[in-house]
């Protein structure tokens, strides 16, 4: 993608970094139509639409804040597809069989369709990610969340009355532990291969 | 190589600490290994995801409510717009409303109306492991089930400060707050865990209706029971309430 310039649009992408009230809600009255409509029309209602959106907005800020993402498409394009997706994958969980897809014509190029799966991977990802490193063991996710969260590994060490070496040790073991748990992950073969 | 001295070229490459020659047998090993390579691929998206996500939940947290009061907004004007365009009727659907509106009243009147309490069964808070001993945990257990939870709240919130994901102390955070009226936390403590995919995920949703309710908010708790699936456990309660509303 890097040939590809950064769209005007890059906008609503910061504003969700920034938590930019005024920006946040030209998203929704921009774009949220849209959404409701193909929701409302395939099954849901507008609070199902609602809540569709904010999870899409929140997948899209998680996604840029650890590995950022610049548009290249317009906005409205990616985020449509990525409502889109989720509301299908809601249906399918809920498998409504009589479900009849009431497709749109929209123009969707091949830039959103692949912010969009990105996104949805990286979504995947984060959500089985945070299911391993619940069943981590106390001392582990303990430490893990000083190191990350303090940042400094002197300060983490003296807080926990250990020796730098120690924390640092434990810190890469740590990771060790939670990579195993990943590989041996029966969702994670699922969706290794798109990482 | 040990497992140990793997793990911890990994987090020296991360870091970017390690000696050209160093870097170059790491190369080695990653391009012959096809094991050691996917691990280190895995090794390194936990860095990142450990870097990003045990610093955002506070951030996250603030985008999330924004995100709700912007949507709720959004979503009650657009509802409030349909309701405009609705009332335009013939003068003579006025006497009809009007005769609808008595029979209907007449109706709402000698219906009983439900309340939380009629509805509202708190389970019972078990936390103790035997063997283990933690005073705050026997605290938050004793007050919780002796109904006081003003006490309990206090209890809870201490032992989330340090699991603050922890999905039992939140649920049960979550109904010390109802109890004492405290709606809007309830509310935010009721979505966290409707998020998650913990055993609460579904109660959660029930809870925040027993909420809105207890808040006369009849409207969102209607809303909201409409969306306990049929596999959650309150299903049956909240199509009774339902059916009341």
């Amino acid at each position: 993608m890097g040939k590809s310039k950064t769209h005007a649009d890059q906008k609503y992408i910061e504003a969700l970094l920034n938590n930019d009230t005024i920006v946040l809600k030209e998203i929704y009255e921009k774009f949220a139509p849209k959404v409701v409509g193909y929701i409302k029309k395939n099954n849901g209602d507008e609070s199902r639409a609602q809540d569709i959106i904010q999870e899409t907005l929140i997948a899209i800020y998680k996604l840029v804040k650890e590995k950022g993402l610049l548009l290249t498409c317009p906005f409205d394009a990616y985020f449509f597809l990525l409502c889109k997706r989720k509301w299908l994958n809601e249906l399918k969980k809920a498998s409504l069989k009589e479900v009849t897809i009431n497709e749109e014509v929209v123009s969707i190029n091949d830039e959103s369709i692949q912010h969009a799966d990105e996104t949805l991977i990286f979504e995947a990802r984060n959500e089985l990610f945070t299911e391993v490193f619940e069943q981590l063991g106390k001392t582990c996710k303990e430490l893990l969340k000083a190191i990350f969260t303090i940042k400094s590994m002197e300060a983490v060490a003296s807080k926990l009355g250990q020796s730098y070496g120690y924390v640092r040790k434990k810190k890469s073991l740590c990771i060790g532990q939670l990579t195993k748990m990943i590989q041996s992950s029966p969702k994670y073969n699922r969706i290794k291969n798109l990482l | 190589m040990t497992p140990e001295e793997k793990y911890e070229l990994f987090e020296r490459k991360i870091n970017g600490e390690l000696s050209a020659k160093e870097e170059g047998r790491l190369l080695l090993i990653i391009n012959n290994d096809k094991a050691i390579a996917d691990e280190f691929r895995i090794y390194k998206e936990w860095s990142s995801y450990l870097g990003s996500n045990l610093n955002l939940m506070q951030e996250q947290s603030d985008l999330e409510n924004n995100l709700k009061e912007i949507g709720n907004a959004f979503f009650t004007q657009k509802s409030g717009e349909k309701k405009a365009k609705i009332i335009k009727i013939p003068s003579w659907g006025y006497a009809v409303a009007a005769s609808i509106a008595i029979i209907l009243g007449v109706y709402i009147f000698t219906k009983s109306k439900p309340t939380y309490n009629d509805f509202v069964s708190i389970p019972e808070l078990s936390i103790i492991e035997r063997g283990v001993e933690n005073e705050i945990i026997n605290n938050a257990e004793e007050a919780f089930n002796s109904k006081n939870y003003d006490k309990a709240g206090k209890y809870l919130s201490e032992l989330l400060k340090n699991d603050e994901t922890n999905s039992v102390y939140l649920f049960y955070y979550g109904i010390t707050l109802i109890e004492q009226n405290k709606s809007k936390e309830a509310s935010q403590i009721f979505a966290t865990l409707q998020k998650g995919s913990s055993a609460y995920k579904y109660r959660a949703i029930w809870f925040e209706a027993l909420n809105q309710l207890k808040q006369d908010n009849k409207d969102q708790c209607i809303e909201l029971l409409k969306t306990v699936p049929k596999e959650a456990e309150d299903y049956t309660q909240a199509q009774k309430l339902l059916k009341k509303l």
